[in-house]
């Protein structure tokens, strides 16, 4: 099992270079990895070394360099929102998107953007994103501590109800407003990457990174949550201020995540459940490697949508949806045969 | 060292005015095993969650150490009481090991490892339950009663003083429910203190060394296991009839529900049973089963027949222990014989101290005379005159074996009129 974690690893942090070299390379215009390299040899300091022609490092700089950290931070973002999410549900159907805090946060950017606040100040947009994101999962709270007890297939379908609410309401709000376009529609209910700048980026790190930091600090509370609230007590967890804590982090961390690429579906169901078959359950470990493989994933499936039928691009949240639905039929088909144990009851 | 671990001061928890623990008041002070007994529903896991603090009281108060459970802060607790869940699995594939050690949690710092003396307590907890070489196993796929074992072994990794168990061996077969409970008893003599919720009253009074009866969040009673296992006191509570007697072969208090009646059978016959030294039981519980009215006798007082008649509540002719039927027994016996309609004679050996059943079985009516089968003991008799009464009256009786007698009795086939003549017309 040790060998295989590493293995894992190792795989993926290699997997990842080499999509960050491939993302770098493709698209309407080819840059050659020789062109790259001698970019970055020549940022470092070797002055001597010829740089690559003046359009390549626009390219490279303005508009590849940002959309693949988009896909990174996007990717990680959701990927540790759905292993908070599970961990804490003790369900492996859980996620942002299942539960409804992706569409939370979409709702929040439609409502910052169709007021035109979003206009006013930068900030309005993931501030908002993040409020829709919080609300929804208070509401998953709300829910799940019902009576004081957390019915897990309960939290699930009402995860799916408030998502299913949401959605609806974004659907509502982007047809009656008048700068109605098509890929707004798309971008908030399916979300993409295309066209991410710098400012789609910065803007959200300063909250991003600390938040999926803040999350690692509860690794082990998210191992003992697998024996149940009442053993979780029992051990000296505070149940509910835990629960709180991290289901807020996750609210916040998802709503900045959509703020820059829309509502991506599947990454934070699909990446969590497959490491956890690959590397076993202990968040301590669990938690890193779905950040990175979340960011590998999110990248590969937009490389896959840039270069699939050129020149046309598919949107990333098409990519991760035609590949995330039949794994999410696959586990509901799994579960449905092992009995209601999958979803969490014994 | 003798002072109270935990107290609770007339505790009561109630959801929506229903009172579901009233007014509680106990204390478990450290080397007792205490077991919290009564039907479903009466609040035992209630009375252990308040205790570990799920729940709070929503009246009274609890101490801990003297100090109330309150003030304490949780992982100060946790520190002190530990808690073993009614049933616990996870979804998630833990390894036994990673279960273990979360019993550590309560000692570890946020940025502060498992250390290996952590990692040592693991394993010899582990290997205390009898589960070495489980480490590296997925808890979710141990059997239930592995899985509680485990999570035994998580509670002594915890190391507290305290130790609350719910129900902790309601998955086990009862070699391991006696080692769960072997092994809980021998906390206590580290005078460690264990309180579990225990639905099997045999289990409770062989380990416990107190027992609390609770009924309907009430303390109906409370003391050594002798003196709260009587009929008196769960019968009402159980809402059942109870039979509670010593294990001749254990020593061991046993409590049973006594056999029912099937309801609205409809009037059976009356049948009288003869027996002796234990070879009327099996018969009389089978007549109990199928719903026939009866009486019993003549025996002798702490026969093994005479006690099963009296804990059942059969009417039955007694006398004293070692003395001798006469014939004035033998008169009022005849009363109880002439009201059945059929006599049966069990196998049992017979001198001249209960010659007398012999007379009595001559007198009645309809005699069925219980053949003793193949592999079992020939009836045996110690005196030449009870030899010859038997021959005597076998002459005039039907005659069957045990198996024979219990499918007739079922269906009832020995009541319809004509049974008796074929008989006699066969013999004739």
């Amino acid at each position: 099992m040790r060998r295989r974690k590493t293995a894992v690893l190792l795989i993926l942090i290699v997997l990842l270079f080499v999509a960050i070299v491939l993302s770098i390379g493709s698209g309407a215009v080819r840059v050659p990895p020789l062109s790259i390299l001698r970019l970055i040899l020549n940022g470092v300091g070797f002055r001597s070394i010829e740089l690559p022609p003046e359009m390549q490092i626009n390219i490279i700089l303005h508009i590849r360099l940002p959309r693949i950290l988009a896909a990174l931070l996007v990717g990680s973002a959701l990927a540790i929102g759905g292993v908070a999410m599970q961990g804490l549900f003790r369900n492996p159907m859980a996620s942002p998107d299942i539960l409804g805090v992706s569409t939370g946060g979409s709702l929040g950017a439609v409502i910052a953007v169709n007021t035109g606040l979003f206009a006013l100040n930068v900030f309005f947009l993931p501030l908002f994103a993040v409020v829709g994101a919080l609300l929804a999962s208070g509401l998953i709270y709300l829910i799940s501590s019902y009576k004081g007890r957390t019915s897990l297939l309960f939290v699930v379908l009402a995860g799916l109800a408030i998502s299913s609410l949401f959605n609806g309401l974004v659907s509502a709000i982007l047809l009656f407003s008048q700068q109605y376009e098509v890929s707004q529609f798309i971008f908030w209910t399916m979300g993409g990457l295309e066209g991410r700048m710098w400012k789609h980026v910065l803007l959200p790190l300063p909250v991003l990174l600390p938040g999926m930091a803040v999350l690692f600090l509860f690794t082990r509370e998210l191992n003992i949550f697998a024996l149940g609230e009442e053993n979780a007590h029992s051990l000296g967890m505070h149940v509910e201020r835990t629960k709180r804590v991290i289901l807020a982090i996750t609210a916040v961390i998802t709503g900045m995540a959509i703020s820059i690429s829309g509502p991506v579906g599947f990454v934070g169901l699909l990446i969590p459940h497959l490491f956890r078959m690959l590397i076993g359950p202990d968040h301590r470990l669990l938690l890193p490697v779905s950040a990175i493989g979340g960011a590998l994933f999110l990248l590969a499936s937009d490389l896959i949508g840039r270069v699939l039928i050129p020149p046309f691009e598919i949107r990333v949240g098409i990519i991760t949806a035609v590949l995330g639905s039949p794994y999410f039929l696959y586990l509901i088909i799994r579960y449905q045969r092992k009995g209601l144990r999958g979803f969490g009851y014994d | 060292m003798t002072k109270e671990l935990i107290t609770t001061r007339s505790v009561s928890f109630a959801v929506a005015e229903r009172r579901i623990i009233d007014a509680v008041s106990i204390s478990v002070k450290r080397g007792e095993f205490v077991g919290l007994i009564g039907p479903n529903g009466a609040g035992k896991t209630t009375l252990l969650r308040l205790l570990i603090g799920v729940l709070a009281a929503t009246e009274g108060k609890i101490f801990l150490d003297g100090r109330p459970l309150e003030d304490i802060r949780l992982r100060e607790r946790a520190r002190r009481v530990s808690y073993l869940s009614q049933e616990a699995s996870t979804v998630f594939p833990y390894p036994v090991l990673d279960i273990l050690l979360m019993g550590r949690y309560p000692f570890l710092g946020r940025f502060k490892r498992e250390s290996e003396s952590d990692l040592e307590k693991a394993r010899r907890a582990l290997t205390y339950v009898g589960l070495s070489g489980f480490e590296d196993r997925y808890f979710n796929e141990l059997s239930g009663g592995e899985r509680q074992l485990v999570l035994f072994a998580k509670v002594l990794v915890q190391e507290t003083d305290l130790l609350l168990l719910d129900e902790p061996t309601s998955n086990l077969d009862i070699k391991h429910q006696n080692q769960f409970f072997s092994m809980a008893c021998e906390l206590t003599r580290e005078k460690k203190a264990v309180v579990a919720a225990v639905h099997n009253l045999n289990i409770a009074s062989q380990y416990c060394t107190r027992l609390i009866l609770l009924d309907q969040g009430r303390v109906a009673a409370e003391g050594k296991p002798e003196d709260v296992l009587r009929r008196e006191l769960l019968d009402p509570v159980y809402e059942t009839k109870t039979v509670v007697t010593r294990n001749t072969s254990t020593g061991a208090l046993v409590v049973n529900v006594a056999p029912r009646r099937p309801a609205g059978s409809y009037p059976m016959p009356r049948v009288h049973v003869i027996g002796g030294a234990g070879s009327g039981i099996n018969l009389t519980r089978e007549l109990v089963r199928l719903g026939y009215s009866l009486s019993g006798g003549i025996a002798h007082e702490y026969d093994a027949d005479q006690k099963l008649w009296q804990s059942l509540e059969v009417p039955s002719q007694v006398i004293g222990a070692f003395s001798h039927i006469t014939p004035a027994d033998v008169e009022k016996a005849f009363r109880m014989v002439e009201e059945a309609e059929l006599t049966i004679l069990c196998s049992f050996p017979v001198g001249p101290g209960n010659e007398g059943n012999l007379e009595l079985a001559k007198r009645a009516g309809r005699l069925v005379i219980i053949e003793a089968g193949p592999e079992e003991e020939p009836r045996t008799f110690f005196s030449d005159k009870a030899r010859q009464v038997f021959a005597a009256l076998a002459e005039n009786a039907e005659h069957m074996d045990y198996g024979q007698l219990c499918d007739v009795l079922e269906s009832g086939k020995i009541f319809k009129t004509g049974a008796k003549k074929t008989r006699r017309e066969s013999q004739a």
